[in-house]
């Protein structure tokens, strides 16, 4: 039996979080033979199309709603296996594997969304989805940890250690620093862990500093740099990860140097979240922000 | 923690001193005698400029230990150089080469790829 590693990803709306994270796992099932389970935990259930191949997976909570509850559905009613190379069936390029399940939520603006992470978790491992052949559970977790059901994962010690998607933006930056609260409030009854940012760079000035040092000030380590490439774009319009889209290209490489490193990683701290003011202090000092006179706080360009 | 695609276990912490590093990079390299160049090109794939790397620096050691110890895909003999590690690379060599290297880690800290042959 191997060692099941239960990751989760997480990271501010917007931020690539699905396409960094299928990407990564692709690789570390493509290079590196990992049997693996997402289990996305996103309303948006976009953590799969591109190991699927599908535009979306219908998810726990919709199935349980056409089946009546989630009690009347089988655990292949809602774990797909991986399309291509990714199918436990298909071992031409790799050993490995990705199966995939997505929890869902709410109509928009109806009920808690989080509460379909919690159901979704408890159906799979009671129906034994984590099997002891997976290597990986990947959860893909929407946003800041602002609500009780999207901290499940970290709450009750489910994913182990996080890795948060980052960028040198500084809603971006604020995002992560929260969810390190997040993972600060449940590290001693959890044991959950801080592995490590991963700046989905947007290619602004100074970012990979700027990822370096908050990583460094939090107490964790910047583990990749993962550039931005029209590659990854023109892989998803196949709906596909650009590692198996295009194995060889400089972005399939740069997401095999993430998940080796994610593989052999063993840097898990518990965070030190920074203060606003310490975040902005931060900002300036690399020079995202000038330093603003207090006479000029609120004034527009063409008055400053 | 990874600096220059070597792993540092969890106890050397999150901030590794840059001698361990270059001790790492060092090791088992024999870089003497090696041309290194690098190539930079845009993200859409315009090339920009060749660039000779000065022997006997950090950057042409590590640059060396890069193409040497670094599985990823090659091309016409050149490797890409990820971007973390341009960034680490450049960060130390800023560090540790003073002057002999100051405009080319200048280079490597913007956002275009690097690709690196050594022969």
């Amino acid at each position: 039996m191997s060692d099941l590693r239960q990751i989760a990803f997480y990271g501010k709306g917007g931020i690539g979080k699905s396409t960094t994270s299928q990407n990564t796992l692709a690789a570390m099932c493509h290079y590196y033979a990992k049997k693996i389970l997402i289990v996305g935990c996103d309303p948006k259930a976009d953590s799969t199309r591109l190991i699927l191949h599908e535009k979306a997976q219908s998810t726990i909570m919709q199935l349980a709603s056409e089946a009546g509850t989630v009690e009347d559905l089988e655990l292949e009613d809602v774990c797909k296996p991986g399309a291509g190379e990714f199918h436990s069936d298909n071992n031409d390029i790799t050993e490995g594997y990705i199966n995939c399940t997505e929890s869902g939520g709410p109509e928009p603006g109806v009920g808690c969304a989080g509460r379909g992470v919690i159901t979704a978790i408890n159906f799979l491992e009671e129906e034994g989805a984590y099997d002891e052949e997976l290597d990986f559970v990947s959860y893909d977790v929407l946003g800041d940890v602002v609500c009780r059901g999207f901290a499940m994962p970290i709450r009750e010690g489910k994913a182990q250690e996080i890795y948060i998607v980052m960028s040198g933006e500084m809603m971006a930056m604020y995002a992560a620093n929260n969810i390190s609260k997040g993972i600060l409030k449940y590290a001693n009854t959890g044991g959950v862990r801080l592995a490590g940012l991963i700046c989905n760079a947007r290619m602004t000035d100074k970012e990979y500093d700027l990822a370096k040092h908050l990583a460094m000030q939090i107490g964790t380590q910047m583990i990749h740099f993962v550039p931005r490439s029209n590659h990854v774009q023109r892989a998803e319009l196949r709906r596909m990860t650009v590692v198996e889209f295009s194995p060889a290209s400089d972005q399939a490489m740069e997401y095999k140097e993430l998940a080796r490193k994610i593989i052999a990683n063993d840097l898990k701290v518990i965070p030190e979240p920074l203060e606003m003011d310490d975040l902005e202090n931060l900002l300036m000092e690399f020079g995202l922000e000038e330093e603003v006179d207090e006479e000029n706080l609120g004034k527009k360009a063409e008055e400053a | 923690m990874f600096v220059c695609g070597y792993h540092f276990p969890a106890d050397m912490g999150n901030d590794v001193s840059f001698d361990k590093v270059i001790e790492k990079v060092q090791d088992g390299i024999e870089a003497a005698g090696k041309s290194v160049t690098i190539t930079s090109e845009t993200r859409e794939g315009v090339k920009l400029e060749e660039i000779s790397v000065p022997e006997g620096s950090f950057l042409h050691t590590a640059l060396v230990d890069y193409y040497t110890n670094t599985e990823c895909a090659e091309k016409d003999g050149f490797k890409m150089v990820y971007y973390t590690n341009k960034y680490q690379i450049s960060e130390i060599s800023k560090s540790v080469d003073g002057d002999s290297t100051k405009t080319i880690c200048k280079k490597l800290d913007d956002m275009n790829l690097y690709r690196v042959k050594v022969a």
